[in-house]
Formats: C-alpha cells, sequence, structure tokens
C-alpha cells in the first residue's frame, strides 16, 4: 500500500524550509561580537520553538479534518508490568474488518515496558454499535507461544472515543491480562 | 546476461521499485531467528536492502556477496526472503548468512517495493532514502561498496 498523498504536512515541510531559509538573512549579525552571536543564537532557537509549535498546530487541524470529533475513534496500546507476556504483534479489527496489524520490536516492546502508550489505530466510526476486536500473538507464561482475543462491543455516540488495550498481569493465575477500557 | 536470467516475481509488470531519492517504505518483518526488525529502527546509518528467493539463481550469489560485504564492512545489510520462514532459514544456514533474514512469505512488503525482478537491491542513506538500485541483476559490489562507503562517512 502506497502512502496517501496528504497535502498537510507538504505544506508544513514548505513553512518549515522557508522560515529556515529566511532565517539567517533576518537574523545575520551586524558585528562579529558575541553579543551579536549569542542574539542570533536566541533568534534562532525562537524561531525553532515557533516552528515547531506551528507544525504542531497544522499536524493538530490535519487530525481534525480527517478525523473530526464527532466520529473519531482512537485505539491506544499500553503494557502494565507484562511479565507473563511477551509481545509479539496485535490486529485490530472493526466491525469484522482489519484495520491494523503491528509487528513489536524489542525497542518498541522496551518503550512500552517504560509507560509508552502506542496509538494503535485512529480513525471514523458513524453513531451506532460497533465491535472492536483485538488479537494478541506472543510469549506466554513458560516461553509458550501464546494468542488470545478480546472484544470489546462500542457503543458510538457523538463525541469522540477512545479506547485503551491494557496488557498487564495477573498475579493470582500467573497469566497476562488483556484489559480493554473506554475513555470518553 | 545476468539480466535475462534473472526471475521474475509474479507481480505485475507496470510496477517499478522506489525511484532514487525516494524514501523507502517502512516496514516491520519476522526475522529467521524469530525476532522482528523494522526498517526505520535503522536510521541513522545506511542500509542495504536487498530482496530474494531461493529459487532465483542469482539472488543465491547476490545474497552472499552482501552478507560477506556486511560483515567486512560492518554495514547494515537485511535480507527480505520471498519464500517461507522454513525455507529462508534452510538457505540461509546452507550460505551461513549472518546478516538478518526477515521472511516476507505474504509478499506484503514486495508488493510495497513494487518488487518486479529478483534480487533486487536498495543502497539506503541514513535518512531511508534510495541512493542506488539493482533490480533484476545481482548489485555490482564494485559500484556499491564505494557509494556504501561514502554514505557511511557522511
Amino acid at each position: 500500500m502506497k502512502p496517501k498523498s496528504n497535502p498537510m504536512p507538504r505544506l508544513a515541510r514548505l513553512i518549515t524550509v522557508l522560515a529556515l531559509l529566511a532565517a539567517p538573512l533576518a537574523a545575520l549579525p551586524s558585528e562579529g561580537d558575541a553579543t551579536s552571536l549569542k542574539t542570533v543564537d536566541q533568534d534562532v532557537q525562537a524561531l525553532k520553538k515557533q516552528l515547531i509549535d506551528l507544525n504542531r498546530d497544522l499536524f493538530k487541524l490535519e487530525e481534525e479534518l480527517l478525523y473530526p470529533a464527532s466520529t473519531q475513534v482512537a485505539v491506544f496500546l499500553s503494557v502494565d508490568v507484562g511479565t507473563f507476556f511477551a509481545l509479539d504483534s496485535v490486529t485490530l479489527k472493526v466491525d469484522d474488518k482489519e484495520v491494523a496489524n503491528y509487528l513489536y520490536t524489542e525497542r518498541e516492546v522496551q518503550a512500552l515496558h517504560r509507560g509508552g502508550v502506542q496509538k494503535l489505530y485512529l480513525g471514523n466510526l458513524k453513531a451506532g454499535s460497533h465491535e472492536i476486536v483485538a488479537f494478541f500473538t506472543g510469549k506466554g507464561p513458560h516461553d509458550r507461544d501464546y494468542r488470545r482475543g478480546t472484544t470489546l462491543k462500542l457503543d458510538k455516540t457523538v463525541g469522540a472515543k477512545y479506547v485503551e488495550l491494557r496488557i498487564s498481569d495477573r498475579e493470582a493465575s500467573l497469566q497476562p491480562e488483556f484489559v480493554v477500557r473506554q475513555w470518553e | 546476461m545476468a539480466a535475462a536470467i534473472a526471475a521474475t516475481v509474479g507481480m505485475p509488470a507496470f510496477a517499478a521499485p522506489p525511484a532514487l531519492d525516494s524514501l523507502a517504505p517502512d516496514f516491520a518483518l519476522k526475522g529467521i531467528d524469530g525476532r522482528n526488525v523494522r526498517l526505520s529502527e535503522f536510521r541513522g546509518e545506511p542500509v542495504v536492502l536487498h530482496f530474494w528467493a531461493s529459487w532465483c539463481g542469482p539472488c543465491r550469489e547476490s545474497v552472499a556477496a552482501l552478507d560477506a560485504l556486511g560483515q567486512s564492512s560492518g554495514a547494515s545489510v537485511l535480507g527480505v526472503n520471498l519464500d517461507g520462514a522454513d525455507r529462508a532459514a534452510a538457505v540461509a544456514a546452507s550460505l551461513r548468512l549472518k546478516a538478518p533474514t526477515l521472511v516476507d512469505a505474504q509478499q506484503s512488503v514486495a508488493r510495497t517495493y513494487d518488487v518486479e525482478k529478483l534480487p533486487l537491491t536498495l543502497l539506503l542513506d541514513a535518512e531511508g532514502h534510495v541512493r542506488a538500485s539493482w533490480s533484476g541483476v545481482a548489485a555490482d559490489l564494485s559500484e556499491l561498496t564505494p557509494q556504501l562507503d561514502r554514505l557511511r562517512q557522511d
């Protein structure tokens, strides 16, 4: 599948490039002393910050346009402890249609163990009832291949819906636990 | 000669591998050692990406030569095999490959890369842009090696 052509990132990049090209012209020191250089450096830093802010605003705008709050559904994945399960991949289905299939590298698993949260899916769903199914594969207790599915009946209302898939440990049974939570 | 005997993957003829200077699409695949590898995690260093299959004669020579190049230079070489995990592991063992061999049995990555002929070798720079490619023939090491050295020095 080829990446979709989207005008917004191109616009952001264009603005960034133009600003970077303009920066040295606007901030050339009139004298070569340390004070001028310091001022130039401060100007460059301020400009960088403005560009980062602008990029962030454009990214938010892009998301709001593509995924309006009225239809937006986002699915996140997190790992809490996770000593009984070594994550390998997650397949996500919405209304029986596969929307995400993610293979995790060691670095990504480590990042999740350090508290990272992954946005696994962002899409649009109309109001009404929907079904989200997630399949987790990996190594379970005793290094055995492990595959587990979990289902969530989702009642999509007008506002944005956030779903969290959390992998945690069930200490009592020494088994992994896959929890699905909804956030408004 | 090599081009004449190069194997053709069952893909549409209109396809073409990523153009020079274009960004190589990111992917994640499972290796024959069971580890998952994501291309973008190699950002910051040049990568030689090599698509091959066991039934393609020139591929075997090419993959062995690239593996040796990776060993001698320390450069990252990623082989993407289009057979299946068992077959890929058997061939990798017989050729004593040291570089990661990734398995794309569904050929989903091959489709993303529009692999039309095998072997396909791409030289990617540290930012993941395609700097050179060889399609349907074994990569010419006399061209690839100096380019790789230059990219590693940048």
